[in-house]
């Protein structure tokens, strides 16, 4: 086998050397037909496919739905780098939801100087209307996606907190589904801790959140944009693993002060909402006018506390790429805590100096909106086009605050299965976690998303990635 | 369960049955096309008439070709009734209900969906209409399998056979309808074996041919066929048993206040009718008059159960 290493491989040191946690899956790994595996291989494919487990991409034909590529081989982790994850992760989520309590208050971290005011102000993702109101139990992320790659052993760095609408894990848990199916050999040779009490685990924290008015049984929804929306295929999943309705806008009203969805038998009241729509959509009298897939008078029956909204609204601003970079000053501002996860340097566009190197090595580096999502919206510079590159630099320089860039870092890889046998691809991983005034809940692995391109570095399902089951061993 | 959930259901199965019915169509014309029957044109005109595309069919087409016409209600985009076309819309709206629906049936239905689209790549060719009828019918029948085996016998569940049979009924009327002159030229003209042969069709048609002659000993004329497809309680295809099956729908979604509501009522006078009707009694008037009821019969299910 010719197993090509660039820098940093998960599995091979080198060639004929192999790293532990890997050993016994190359073993049986060895032991097993390339046929048989390639006809696994088309198993899975039809597998997805029967259960249409599929996600769209914009601007493709309206009624074309995709599979997103599934490779068989799983990523493997050992339970002590992932103990550090789990942590950091823990540290994270906590300290992001301290953030987003002050600022939507006494902004004390504003006060002290450590973020400038500037970046509050005219962001499209801080919402002033959320001003003084204190969701249940003062949890704003009930649920967040973190990005991470891995760059050496044991060296794993935070490329994103997605605390917006976060999705994947239908993925990460229909993987190990089809990967239980494919082959269970492999998984009692293993000790493979599961990943699939998610849905029990996200249904337990949402209730947690009830509003504080509710005594009985609280009701849930998840709020979908339709079945025309990407991710659709995950609001199902998840509705149908809660066993909750899932609505759309049309479905809802506000009625007496309360949230209702329209049933067969009339008006039934939510008390626990998870949307999974933009903060900009959820009510047209609060925030976009023209927005259908929310509901008018929502953000007034949250005022009145009488409704629980998950993620709460205006969470958006803690992911925002520029307020990324100050994730470890914030650790450190409300934990008294050094940052467990490393952050990627980021440069801010917005800043004159960091601009000027932004614009000088932007051949070297990766540079964002600091909006964008999905891979959309943004440049990798070694391998981008002198033409492509002149025409960011103008991007840039029309709105500097709309840009952050990155140093280019070598992702690690994995080996994918190809009709050659292994070969190395880069990686990137999202662990889903959980939070509640009871403590944060972190799927164990989570969705590890691959560049299936030979070398290339995007690993969005949008621009061709594809998804490998993540094992986290157990101790 | 929601007002737009019920509505994803009840219209997922009302473009099944359509999907199904549609089949039977096609072949019973196909069969006639194989005997090369000097009624085929008549037969292809009845059929299309009946699923209402015949003026979809004739504005660029001018001879009644068989395999022209099958490939046309299989997979024309010209033809919104089109095969393909009501199974890609009932697994949109299985998409849509997912949530109220067991992985089986929903795999069902995607998986009879993927079919179609793979299959219907191509044009039809004489060589596989049949066996392509015979895999779809498979595929529905799995669809139906699963939702009696996999479903709780909820009101999920009737929602379900309330599109089933409120399309059902409305086929067999309408079937009736387009050929109902047989039903009365019987009498006039005592033409009696010359009909035979059209009167299988009819039955061919909602392939209850065979359970027709073993119901009535190899005997048949038009009193017969009429009784058999409007009154007969144990024929699913009948209008009395749909009727019947919608009933019971309604009762037990409803579960109470029954006798006052509107479904309710309109599905019993639905039911009256069929069931006080005289032979040979101008069965035009009559099953006109039955197509417009089950059409206000299911927008007083959509209003009743908040669809919209």
């Amino acid at each position: 086998m010719v197993y090509k290493i660039k820098k940093f491989d998960e599995a091979f040191i080198s060639d004929n050397s192999i790293r532990t946690n890997y050993k016994k899956y190359y073993n049986w790994f060895n032991t097993q037909d390339f046929s048989r595996l390639n006809k696994k291989k088309s198993e899975a494919f039809k597998f997805f496919k029967d259960t249409g487990i599929t996600f769209k991409v914009y601007s493709e034909k309206k009624d074309e739905e995709t599979l997103i590529p599934f490779d068989i081989i799983p990523r493997i982790l050992n339970y002590r780098e992932w103990d550090k994850i789990v942590k950091g992760i823990t540290q994270r989520v906590v300290a992001i939801n301290l953030f987003l309590n002050d600022i939507y208050s006494n902004q004390e971290i504003i006060k002290s100087g450590l973020i400038p005011v500037n970046l509050l102000k005219n962001n499209s993702a801080f919402f002033p209307e959320m001003m003084g109101i204190t969701p249940t139990n003062k949890i704003y992320n009930h649920i967040s996606g973190i990005d991470l790659i891995k760059t050496e052993k044991n060296e794993f760095y935070v490329l994103e907190d997605n605390v917006r609408v976060p999705s994947g894990v239908s993925y990460m848990i229909e993987n190990r589904d089809t990967m239980m199916k494919l082959f269970p050999d492999l998984f009692s040779k293993y000790t493979v801790t599961d990943n699939r009490d998610y849905p029990k685990k996200l249904s337990e924290i949402l209730k947690q959140c009830s509003p504080l008015n509710v005594k009985q049984e609280p009701n849930i929804a998840i709020l979908t944009p339709g079945i025309h929306n990407s991710a659709f295929f995950e609001h199902a999943f998840l509705a149908d693993q809660l066993g909750v309705e899932l609505v759309e806008g049309k479905d809802l009203r506000v009625l007496d002060k309360f949230l209702k969805m329209k049933t067969i038998r009339g008006w039934k009241k939510i008390d626990i909402l998870y949307r999974r729509i933009d903060d900009e959509y959820i009510d047209p009298l609060t925030f976009k006018e023209d927005s259908f897939l929310g509901v008018p008078g929502l953000m007034e029956v949250y005022r009145n506390q009488n409704i629980t909204i998950a993620n709460a609204p205006g969470t958006g601003i803690a992911d925002d790429k520029a307020i990324y970079s100050y994730i470890p000053e914030i650790i450190n501002f409300y934990l008294g805590e050094k940052a467990i996860l490393k952050n990627v340097k980021t440069f801010k566009c917005n800043n004159q100096n960091e601009l000027k190197y932004v614009l000088d090595k932007i051949h070297t580096l990766v540079v964002k909106e600091v909006h964008g999502s999905g891979g959309y919206g943004m440049l990798i510079g070694p391998l981008s086009s002198k033409s492509e590159i002149l025409e960011f630099k103008n991007k840039i320089l029309k709105n500097p605050n709309n840009y952050i860039a990155q140093p280019t870092l070598s992702l690690s890889t994995c080996p994918i299965f190809t009709k050659k046998g292994l070969s190395p691809r880069h990686v990137d991983l999202r662990p889903f976690a959980l939070l509640s005034n009871k403590g944060v809940s972190v799927t164990n692995g989570g969705l590890t998303r691959v560049a299936l391109k030979k070398d290339s570095l995007v690993v969005n399902s949008s621009q061709g990635g594809g998804t490998k089951d993540t094992w986290v061993l157990g101790a | 369960m929601l007002g737009s959930t019920a509505d994803s259901l009840f219209w997922m199965f009302r473009y099944i049955e359509r999907a199904e019915n549609t089949l039977c169509l096609i072949e019973s014309g196909f069969q006639l096309h194989l005997i090369s029957s000097k009624n085929l044109k008549n037969e292809w005109d009845a059929i299309l008439k009946t699923s209402s595309i015949r003026q979809f069919f004739t504005k660029n087409n001018t001879q009644l070709d068989s395999l022209k016409i099958i490939n046309f209600m299989f997979k024309d985009q010209i033809n919104s009734n089109n095969i393909y076309e009501l199974i890609s819309k009932a697994r949109e709206n299985a998409r849509r209900s997912r949530v109220a629906m067991t992985l089986e049936v929903w795999e069902s239905v995607n998986t009879c969906w993927l079919f179609l689209k793979e299959q219907l790549k191509k044009n039809v060719t004489e060589n596989r209409v049949q066996s392509l009828i015979k895999d779809t019918r498979e595929k529905i029948a799995l669809i139906y399998g699963y939702l009696n085996k996999t479903m709780l016998k909820d009101e999920i569940l009737n929602f379900c056979y309330l599109g089933t049979y409120i399309e059902r009924f409305n086929n067999t009327a309408r079937i009736l309808n387009t050929r109902q002159y047989l039903l009365i030229e019987e009498r006039l003209y005592g033409l009696e074996y010359y009909n035979n042969f059209q009167l299988e069709m009819i039955l061919r048609s909602i392939s209850s041919y065979r359970s027709f002659m073993w119901k009535n000993q190899n005997t048949i004329n038009s009193k017969k066929v009429s009784n058999f497809l409007i009154s007969d309680k144990d024929m699913p295809r009948s209008l009395m048993f749909s009727i019947q099956e919608t009933i019971q729908c309604i009762k037990l979604i409803l579960n109470k206040n029954i006798y006052k509501n509107a479904c309710y009522k309109t599905a019993q006078n639905i039911h009256r009718k069929i069931q006080s009707r005289k032979m040979f009694s101008n069965n035009y008037l009559f099953l006109n008059d039955l197509i417009d009821l089950n059409m206000k019969l299911a927008t007083e299910i959509e209003e009743e159960f908040n669809f919209h």
